[in-house]
Formats: C-alpha cells, sequence, structure tokens
C-alpha cells in the first residue's frame, strides 16, 4: 500500500514537472520572455509535489504505530483494567503475533477479535495514506501549475527549496552530535550522583562491581578511571611508537626516493592496510603477536601476563601505519617543487632535501596527522576488547596486562544490564571522559594544521 | 633601444668556464635539445634568449645536472666545466651544484630565518667551522646580494616574509654562499617589478667581477642590458651565439633577426 502510495506520488511529480515545462513552453512560443526557463518551472512542480508529500509519508510512518497501538488498547480497554505495563505490553504483542499467523496455546476470543480489529486498522490506515497522498499530490500538482507565468520567478522558487534541503541536511549532523552529547551527559549525572567526582576523576582504584544481595560482602565496587586511562594511555604510547617512525619513513621514502615501479606496488598494498576491520587486527594481536612476544619472553626468561599490553598496542600501531603515511604523503608533497629545487641547485643531497626542507615545511600537516592518530588509538575498540587485558591496574609496563576505556565500556554493558545502577551508568561517565580527550585532541590538531597552513605557501 | 648598451660590453677574459659539444637532451621520446654547441667564458654574463618552450632553460639545467633530478630526462654529448666532463661517472652532482650555483624563475626562500636560508648551503658544505666564520659567509652574501642593509636588523625573520625582489635577492644570496664559480639564472626577473628587476640587474652585473653568469631571459632588453654574450635558441637548436651588441644589432642568421624585431616568438 505504501509502496502504491510512493509510486502515484513519482508519476504526479513527473507529470507535474512536464505539465509545468510544457505550460512555460507554451509561453514562451507566443513570443514572451520568461523570467525562469522551462526547466525551472518542471522543476518548481517537482519539488512542490515531492517535498512535502514525502515529509507526510515518513510522518505518517513513524505515527501510525502508536496510534494504532491507542486504538487497539482503546477497544480493548475493559480487559486491560487494573494490569501493569509489562503485562499490557504482553498482550498487545500476543495480539499483533496472532494477527500476522503466529498463534501460541489457545488464545481466548477476544484476542482473536481484537486482532482482527488490528488488521482492519492497519488496512484503513493504508489506504486513507494513499488517499490523502493522491489527493495532496493532486493539489500540489495543479497549484504550481496555475503559478506558470511570464513573470513568475521559479528560478527563485528552486533554489529557495533547495537551499531549504540543503540546511535540513547539514542540520542533521548537529542534532545528532547534540543528541549524543545530551543523553551521554545526561547518564554520566546520573552517575555522579551515585558516586562522587571526585572519586571517579582522581581515583586510582577500579573496580566496578556492585553488591547484588544487600548482604554480600567484599563486593563495595571502586570507581577511579585513572587505572583505565592508564591504559588507554600505554597501549596508546605503544601504538604511536610503532607507526609514528614506520608510517614517517615509508612517506618519505615512497615520496622522495622510491622508484616509480615500487610506489606503485606499495601505495595500494597501503591503501588494503587501511581497509582491514580492526576485528581482524584483533585476530592478528591475539593469536599470532600475543604468542609469539609470550614465545619470545619465556625464551629469554622474562615473565610477561597472557593480554600483553605490547600486543594489542603494536597491533593497533600497524593499523595506523597507513593513517599516518598517508597524511604525510600529502604534506611532502604540498611542498612546492621549487623548495626542492632551491635545496638540490644548492648542492643539497636528496636526504638533506628532505631533512631540512620538505620535512620542516610539511610539519604542520605531520603533526596533524599525528594528532589525529591519537585520537584514533584512544578511541579504537575491536583490537583493544580482543586483545588487551580486563583488569585496571596503575601501571606502566607494556609486558604487563592493561585495560582500555573502551574495553571498560564495553564489558560494562554487555550482558544483562539495569540502567538504574553504577556500574551500568560508569560506562557512560567513561565514554564522556574519551569524547572529552578526543574532542579536545581534535581541536588542537586542527588548530595546528590550520594555523601553519599558509605559512609554507 | 638595442644599440644603446647601457653597459660596458667589453668581455676582458677568454678564460672558459662551460664548454659544450653536440648536447642533446631528450625527455622520453621528444628530443628538446638538438645538438648545442657553445663555449661559457668566465667572468661573463651569457644570456639565452629565444621563445617559450625553445629549450633554453632545458639546456640551463644541463649545465648543473637539475635535469637528472627529471626521471624521463636524457642528457647526451659532452659538456665540460673547466676541462672536466660533468656527466663524467665519477663527477657527484651535489658537488658540481655545490660550484654551479642556480637562481630561479620564482623566488623560492625555504621556510626558515633568512640567516638560516643563506647559510644553508655553507652548512651542508661544511664550508663554516665556527659560527663567527658563518656569520661573516651569511654577511659577505648578503653584501653580494645587496640585501644586507634592508636584511641586517632582521636576520631571524622568516625569508618568506620579505618582499618579491628581496627574497629574489635573498635566493641569490643563498647561492653565492656557497661560493660558487658559475652562477645559473632562470628567468630571475620574471616574478618582480621594474624597481626589483633593476636591482637584480645592478647585482648582476656587479656579479659578473667574480663568477661566470648564464641568465635565461624573456626579456630582450634584459639580456641586452646585463650581457656580454647572447645566445639565441629555437625549437632546441642554438641559432646563434656571439658578442650581445652583434647578436641585437647585426644578427647574422634570419631567424635571430625575426625574433629580435619580434616576427617570431
Amino acid at each position: 500500500m505504501t509502496t502504491a502510495a510512493f509510486l502515484c506520488l513519482f508519476v504526479l511529480a513527473v507529470a507535474g514537472y512536464l505539465w509545468n515545462r510544457q505550460a512555460a513552453s507554451a509561453i514562451r512560443a507566443n513570443g514572451t520572455r520568461l523570467h525562469s526557463l522551462e526547466g525551472f518551472h518542471g522543476f518548481y512542480a517537482l519539488l512542490t509535489v515531492l517535498v512535502p508529500a514525502l515529509v507526510l509519508i515518513l510522518l505518517w510512518q513513524v505515527l501510525q504505530g502508536p496510534v494504532i497501538d491507542a486504538l487497539l488498547k482503546g477497544g480493548i480497554s475493559e480487559r486491560l483494567d487494573g494490569l501493569g505495563t509489562g503485562e499490557v505490553q504482553l498482550i498487545v504483542a500476543e495480539i499483533k503475533s496472532i494477527s500476522r499467523g503466529a498463534v501460541f496455546g489457545t488464545p481466548e476470543q477476544w484476542k482473536f477479535d481484537a486482532a482482527e480489529r488490528y488488521v482492519t486498522l492497519n488496512m484503513r490506515s493504508d489506504t486513507l495514506l494513499l488517499v490523502v497522498v493522491l489527493v495532496l499530490s493532486l493539489a500540489l500538482v495543479v497549484f504550481s501549475r496555475r503559478k506558470v507565468a511570464a513573470e513568475f520567478r521559479a528560478r527563485h522558487g528552486v533554489e529557495r527549496i533547495v537551499s531549504g534541503l540543503m540546511i535540513f541536511c547539514s542540520v542533521v549532523a548537529i542534532f545528532a552530535t547534540v543528541g549524543i552529547i545530551a543523553s551521554l551527559m545526561f547518564e554520566t549525572g546520573k552517575f555522579f550522583a551515585k558516586v562522587p567526582v571526585t572519586e571517579f576523576l582522581f581515583g586510582t582504584n577500579w573496580e566496578p562491581q556492585i553488591p547484588l544481595r544487600e548482604d554480600q560482602v567484599a563486593a563495595e565496587g571502586a570507581f577511579g578511571w585513572l587505572p583505565v586511562m592508564l591504559g588507554t594511555l600505554v597501549i596508546t604510547v605503544i601504538a604511536l611508537l610503532v607507526a609514528v617512525p614506520v608510517g614517517l619513513m615509508t612517506a618519505i621514502y615512497l615520496n622522495e626516493f622510491a622508484p616509480k615501479k615500487f610506489r606503485a606496488v606499495a601505495k595500494p598494498f597501503l591503501e588494503i592496510l587501511a581497509g582491514v576491520p580492526t576485528v581482524v587486527y584483533g585476530f592478528f594481536a591475539i593469536l599470532v603477536v600475543a604468542p609469539a612476544m609470550r614465545n619470545f619472553a619465556a625464551a629469554i626468561g622474562v615473565d610477561v601476563s597472557p593480554n600483553i599490553a605490547l600486543a594489542a598496542g603494536s597491533v593497533m600501531g600497524i593499523m595506523l601505519i597507513p593513517f599516518i603515511s598517508s597524511f604525510a604523503d600529502d604534506a611532502l608533497s604540498a611542498v612546492p617543487q621549487s623548495l626542492r629545487d632551491g635545496a638540490l641547485g644548492l648542492g643539497a643531497t636528496r636526504a638533506e632535501m628532505m631533512l631540512n626542507v620538505l620535512f620542516p615545511a610539511a610539519i604542520p600537516g605531520i603533526v596533524g596527522g599525528v594528532l589525529l592518530a591519537v585520537s584514533r588509538a584512544i578511541g579504537e575498540t575491536m583490537i583493544v576488547v580482543m586483545a588487551a587485558g580486563l583488569i585496571a591496574k596503575m601501571t606502566i609496563n607494556p609486558l604487563d596486562s592493561v585495560t582500555t576505556v573502551t574495553v571498560q565500556i564495553v564489558t560494562l554493558l554487555i550482558g544483562d544490564t539495569s540502567f538504574d545502577n553504577p556500574k551500568t551508568l560508569a560506562a557512560f561517565a567513561l565514554g564522556m571522559m574519551l569524547f572529552i580527550v578526543t574532542l579536545v585532541i581534535n581541536v588542537f590538531a586542527l588548530r595546528i594544521v590550520r594555523k601553519y597552513r599558509e605559512a609554507y605557501d | 633601444m638595442y644599440d644603446t648598451p647601457t653597459l660596458e660590453r667589453t668581455v676582458d677574459n677568454s678564460t672558459v668556464k662551460f664548454s659544450a659539444r653536440d648536447v642533446h637532451v631528450f625527455y622520453g621520446e621528444t628530443e628538446a635539445i638538438k645538438g648545442v654547441d657553445v663555449d661559457i667564458l668566465d667572468k661573463t654574463v651569457t644570456a639565452f634568449i629565444g621563445p617559450s618552450g625553445c629549450g633554453k632553460s632545458t639546456f640551463l639545467r644541463c649545465l648543473n645536472r637539475m635535469n637528472d633530478t627529471i626521471d624521463i630526462c636524457r642528457v647526451t654529448g659532452k659538456i665540460t666545466l673547466d676541462g672536466a666532463d660533468i656527466y663524467d661517472k665519477r663527477i657527484d652532482p651535489v658537488q658540481l651544484r655545490a660550484k654551479v650555483g642556480m637562481v630561479f624563475q620564482k623566488p623560492n626562500p625555504f621556510p626558515k630565518s633568512i640567516y638560516d636560508n643563506v647559510a644553508y648551503g655553507p652548512r651542508i658544505h661544511g664550508l663554516a667551522r665556527t659560527k663567527a666564520d658563518l656569520d661573516v659567509i651569511v654577511e659577505k652574501s648578503l653584501r653580494r646580494a645587496a640585501l644586507w642593509t634592508e636584511a641586517k636588523d632582521r636576520l631571524n625573520e622568516p625569508g618568506t616574509g620579505l618582499s618579491g625582489g628581496q627574497q629574489q635577492r635573498l635566493c641569490i644570496a643563498r647561492a653565492v654562499a656557497t661560493g660558487p664559480e658559475v652562477l645559473l639564472m632562470d628567468e630571475p626577473c620574471s616574478a618582480l617589478d621594474p624597481i626589483a628587476t633593476a636591482q637584480v640587474e645592478e647585482l648582476i652585473d656587479e656579479l659578473r667581477q667574480s663568477y661566470s653568469v648564464v641568465i635565461v631571459t624573456h626579456s630582450m632588453q634584459q639580456a641586452a642590458r646585463v650581457s656580454q654574450k647572447t645566445a639565441f635558441f629555437h625549437l632546441g637548436d642554438l641559432v646563434e651565439f656571439g658578442e650581445t651588441g652583434q647578436i641585437f644589432t647585426n644578427p647574422k642568421d634570419p631567424r635571430t633577426e625575426s625574433y629580435i624585431t619580434g616576427r617570431i616568438g
């Protein structure tokens, strides 16, 4: 039914387009000068019909469910009196499944009647939608047709509608951001109502459990985020120690020294590396890198923990290599050829040119890339969920097992959760902190990139 | 106007600095230079003139092997500097470029301070033992390039902050600082206004006291003003080479005459 509505709508819109265009052509054929070209008259009709009707269909789809549910409940209100919300929900769900033909057990007759009513209501709603859409679009076609005149500014109308659409699209992102921040802040506020801010910010103990029963012993939770954040930092630092040198060297080599053939092979490989899903990096870390490191450590007689931070960090570093190398490559390529010529013309070797001229000129771009890589490393989840540990420790030993903010958020939110205890809410507080940290780094990175961008043109 | 040279034109030196024999340059399949023979004298300004795309810049870049940096470029023939083949395998292009300085069409100061720009060459070639030595070289080079009075109080400011003409003189100072024997200039005034151009031209005449200068220019007036010898290139051929006065007043080749009177270009 909805498909039919869409179909009608599109047919009418196209008809409106053709009708308006033809009408405008007719005016022009009479020798009158049109303000707008025929095409704009056509598009004016198309947009005037499509936009309101599509909005109507969307709203209808969203509101139809709740309205029909309310009508359904209204029809059997005497049966639902005195029942809790949970039970009402169960009954409504049962009626809906009966209406789809899935009958379990032997429901009472009134439920069958209600299911029948539900089907009728749905059908009526669909028919009504079709009729309303038809009437509305027809009205709009006629409305826009009557607008066609020599002096009618159809182009301005089209431009206004299109700019309205663009405004709407750009506002979507803003609203999404605001919505995410608001929900984070709301839940974080609930968390801080149960756990003091100071304990969270300055506590060095992270044991996010809560007593299941009143009399349970030794289950007093501790919510100090410092060890968790420290773990994130340890892994980030390891990742950067791998990614920054390797990425920069790769970029420098590919940009300046590599023969064309090597570059043609290496570049696609870097792009493949950038396209590997993080969960695959996770396998790699847990099945290849971590055992290798453990065996090596055992061979030289060093005791390491099973979830060694070095494994997760170095694999994350590999993930970041293409990120940094492509940023650095772009930054180096952006340095004008005249500077290269200038250095070479003075008798600089390629290495001297790279080190003294190109690299300093490209530094802002490279720093920006590295900072963006930092915020990715901090927010990276899958690799550490698979390869890092779960126990928060105040340690910076890369051979130890550490946990990260993202790992803790995942573990706090999987399984049975209820949103009224500090254990679950702690995830939101951690998410909030993560958000703040990466936001600060991103802003900082963009500032650096912007500030020095013009300086070397 | 060409027959009223503003500068003395006598070539008081006949030592050959560069000598090119049967030089061909290929960009992939296209032949950009088709067999050029030329002798460039010491302590002389030699101008290369000719229409765009005639190969004069390409030939200039052969003289310090800057063409090596272009992958598809191939040079054949023989070019000697003080009698030594510069395309010999034993010659390090990096050392050659320290001896043969180059100034480019667009001023290209490094994004560093004025001081560091000038000190760049001496530093990478280890020309100064101490900071004081380096200071002396920087001052001397900036004086040479007639930039000292303007720049001496702002040596630590970025070279990119200077005006276009000052930047080009800074680039000349930078090239001079490595103590070259030859200065190659690829249209050094094409991005400058007339006043800056006049300053740079005056400078070129002074540089002639110590160096052999080769300048590529689009402006025939400029060639007439600054050079003692002129070479006219056309479609990859060296059409005519001789005393500047003779080229501009009494060209032997009809193509040269057409070009300097504005019929081809």
